[in-house]
């Protein structure tokens, strides 16, 4: 059952203060969270996250597509390495 | 029961060694039918570039052509140039299939690397002290994430693949520079929750 709408979108608090105090400082720091459970606000967007995904904080850049979803959708807790191949990464 | 889920066969659970002139980027599986077809697990973005490139065994002797490629359920089925029959394809079971790193195309600009080059480089700080070794690169949704084992041994850490936190990569040298971006932790009795527990 999904949640009710009047209810808004569930945030730890704490989570808010920081993010808000993080943009309000200018620095480009990364906020570490162990709130997987938060849902990423329009707030957030800009701002670097490290969430714990059990053993330690993964990176997270938020981005306009990824508000809406939790925190912990991006740092899975089961690590899974795949071959190298050809895969590529550019370096934003 | 409970049912354990796995990760599809043969995805490794360890970071990948990577040999720097060859690049693991398929492995051929069971024979498929009777005709000499076999199944075939590729690992690399593009699957039909398989029949571009010159593949060879792990020893690096014994040459492949992929002549024929199509996708089944979790895997493709092909069929390899000079193997006509099942039990030519049943002797090939599980052997890597490898393509010379300088076969893979050019990377589209300055800022775009193959995981393969990456992987194994030396990580120093900007001061030039050594912190670690490259073993993965990750990308879960949020931007592209380097890891790399700590020279004192632990846990690996994770940067994100950025200008800021790598801002020198250094193929040529066989490393790259690691700007570890201050932190600050956000928790729990900092503040209340904005709403109630979901």
């Amino acid at each position: 059952m999904s949640r009710a709408i009047w209810k808004g979108p569930f945030v730890d608090g704490y989570l808010l203060k920081k993010a808000d105090a993080s943009r309000a400082s200018g620095r480009s720091e990364t906020i570490k969270i162990w709130s997987r459970r938060s849902t990423i606000l329009p707030q957030f967007v800009g701002l670097n996250f490290g969430v714990y995904n059990g053993q330690k904080h993964v990176p997270v850049h938020v981005s306009e597509d990824m508000v809406g979803h939790k925190f912990g959708e991006f740092a899975p807790t089961r690590t899974y390495y795949g071959h190298a191949a050809d895969k590529k990464s550019k370096r934003r | 029961m409970r049912r354990v889920r796995r990760p599809p066969y043969p995805f490794p659970a360890e970071p990948e060694r990577i040999m720097t002139d060859r690049v693991l980027i398929a492995r051929i599986g069971a024979p498929h039918g009777v005709r000499g077809e076999v199944r075939l697990f590729a690992f690399g973005e593009d699957p039909g570039a398989l029949r571009d490139y010159a593949l060879t065994d792990e020893s690096g002797r014994r040459t492949f052509r992929i002549a024929a490629l199509r996708a089944a359920k979790d895997h493709f089925v092909a069929r390899l140039k000079d193997v006509d029959d099942r039990n030519t394809a049943e002797a090939l079971t599980n052997t890597d299939l490898y393509v010379s790193r300088a076969d893979l195309p050019p990377a589209e600009d300055e800022d775009t690397f193959y995981h393969a080059d990456l992987i194994g480089l030396a990580v120093d700080d900007p001061a030039g002290a050594r912190l670690g070794t490259v073993t993965a690169m990750h990308d879960f949704g949020a931007g592209d994430i380097l890891e790399f084992a700590p020279t004192e041994g632990g846990t690996s850490r994770l940067v994100p693949f950025t200008k800021a936190a790598v801002p020198v990569v250094d193929l040529a040298g066989r490393r790259l520079v690691v700007d570890l971006p201050p932190e600050i932790e956000a928790r729990e009795g900092e503040g209340d929750s904005e709403s109630g527990e979901d």
